[in-house]
């Protein structure tokens, strides 16, 4: 079922990728070859395509975990490669869901959610705290606030990655494979409030397997394949009539 | 066969499984601190030693105390230059690490006292002139103190701390690094793609995660330094090993004063030694 908001919602551009280049090992890995994508306000773009095909790399291209190495990288108007562009303040407004979380363990929950938007955007601890518990019950789970992340469990850990990364009040939000880690029972859990978050009109990159959500709740689908894309298309067509005969293989062995 | 390895085993609850599981080695040493304080007391020689040396440990334990701590402080900055994305940072903290833990530690004390601190001498006592020719009323007193600084005016004391302090820097340096890479660079992602900056992610996540794990390590270079501040009794400095060396000098009791040396040595480390293998074993647990 397609979003019927995007028809309407043509706002502007957000993402402008063009040529992008990323290798490692001084060439030799050429993970992202050539990717350009245009990803505009409000749309919800899930990336799929085989392990190694970039879409992890391209994702972290976007909010400079990975640098470019030729091609242009523009998000919400600034270009990322320009020496005088301050990384920290593009990270602010693109928040970022991890496979394995990442939640910092010395802290509680509470702390978290709290810690950057204290340090970062400078608000007050009050402040900071309304917003978490917020935050914490659109996700589910307000009453492990002052626990520890070790005593929660994977499905757990991750929704409060989620609310971490909202608690900046990000324009973008991106995730990189968020179900992959987790048991199968504990999956919708967290696909549910990416649900809710897509409905609300978020902004979302997602690198998935999981291609039911693909199907729900994105306008687009991106299909990469050993460092390009091969195609992209809207959900329905891609997943039951794509063109290039690499992704019905694909999707054959994922279905 | 099977009978074999039952009789090696002892039983469960058994006497002799009690027997095995006892530190044998602490009971054994204990023993030992019994034995000699038994022969202490019943002899005026060692009597007489334990009396002069004991004072002795209070310097040890105040340079190893103050020494280290220094130490912590050029160890974390070193340590952040070896994991340091910039290059000069990076080859600054890396020189360090590669002279310093080049040179025996014996040398560089000697170096730092005889070599090094006229070196700093002659430094302060230019910059005292300069600032004494500005002829700035407020800093006329400081000038004048610094240029007429002579090498008297530096206690053997501050050379030995200084020496100690800088050439175990470059170990601790090493220790952090190694705290810092062991948390997964998923903390630092998460921590920057938060927007917060490099410094703040290591402030934050990254350092107060390392110094739980380098914990361990760090009590094990403490025991070692206490044992290394024996090296600066070739300034003189009264400490242990210093007064040792005064008191045979002066009675020629040569058993009896590297004895009572030694026996206080080890019973500083060996309660410290114990100290941090508890403290190992609280963090593991911890962790697990």
């Amino acid at each position: 079922m397609e979003n019927p908001a995007i028809c309407e919602m043509r706002g502007d551009i957000i993402i402008q990728a063009k040529d992008v280049c990323k290798s490692f090992g001084h060439g030799r890995i050429k993970a992202v070859q050539g990717v350009s994508l245009d990803v505009m306000r409000g749309e919800v773009v899930v990336i799929v395509g085989p392990s190694g095909s970039g879409k992890s790399t391209f994702l972290r291209c976007i909010n400079h975990l990975e640098s470019i190495d030729s091609g242009c990288m523009i998000v919400d108007g600034i270009t990322l490669n320009d020496e005088k562009t301050n990384i920290n303040k593009i990270r602010e407004e693109v928040g970022m869901v991890f496979q394995h979380f990442n939640l910092f363990p010395h802290l509680t929950v509470l702390r978290n959610i709290t810690l950057a938007q204290r340090v970062v955007r400078g608000r007050s601890s009050k402040d900071a705290e309304a917003i978490a518990y917020d935050l914490l019950e659109k996700v589910g789970i307000a009453e492990k606030a002052d626990a520890y992340p070790a005593q929660l469990s994977g499905g757990q850990q991750q929704r409060v990655a989620i609310a971490r990364a909202l608690a900046m009040q990000p324009k973008i939000m991106m995730f990189d494979e968020p179900t992959s880690a987790l048991d199968p029972e504990m999956i919708k859990e967290v696909l549910d409030v990416m649900l809710d978050l897509a409905r609300e009109g978020m902004t979302m990159i997602v690198v998935s397997h999981e291609m039911g959500f693909a199907r729900e709740l994105s306008d687009r689908v991106v299909f990469m394949d050993d460092g390009r894309i091969i195609e992209i298309a809207s959900p329905t067509k891609l997943f039951s009539n794509p063109d290039h005969p690499r992704i019905r293989t694909f999707l054959k062995k994922m279905l | 066969m099977k009978q074999d390895l039952d009789r090696r085993t002892p039983q469960e609850g058994s006497w002799a499984q009690k027997l095995q599981g006892l530190p044998w080695w602490i009971i054994i040493l204990l023993l030992a601190a019994l034995w000699i304080v038994y022969s202490v007391v019943g002899s005026e020689k060692y009597r007489d030693a334990f009396l002069f040396l004991i004072p002795g440990m209070r310097l040890t334990v105040v340079l190893a105390l103050i020494s280290f701590a220094i130490s912590l402080v050029f160890g974390l900055l070193a340590g952040l230059g070896r994991v340091s994305k910039s290059k000069v940072y990076f080859t600054l903290a890396t020189l360090y690490v590669e002279v310093i833990r080049g040179i025996p530690l014996l040398v560089q004390i000697l170096y730092v006292a005889f070599v090094i601190m006229p070196g700093v001498v002659v430094v302060l006592n230019w910059f005292g002139r300069v600032v004494y020719a500005t002829g700035l009323t407020p800093l006329l007193s400081f000038g004048y103190r610094m240029a007429k600084l002579s090498i008297q005016d530096m206690d053997m004391t501050v050379r030995g701390v200084a020496a100690l302090a800088f050439g175990y820097g470059a170990y601790e340096a090493e220790i952090f690094r190694a705290g810092i890479e062991a948390i997964s660079k998923g903390q630092m992602e998460a921590a920057r793609s938060l927007g917060m900056s490099y410094f703040q992610a290591m402030r934050y996540i990254i350092l107060p995660q390392a110094i739980r794990v380098i914990m361990p390590p760090l009590g094990n270079d403490f025991i070692a330094m206490l044992k290394d501040t024996s090296l600066v009794s070739a300034l003189a400095i009264r400490e242990l090993t210093q007064l040792g060396k005064l008191y045979r000098g002066r009675t020629f009791r040569t058993f009896e004063t590297w004895n009572t040396v030694a026996f206080l040595y080890l019973s500083m480390t060996l309660i410290l030694s114990l100290l941090v293998r508890g403290l190992e074993k609280r963090l593991s647990i911890d962790r697990a």
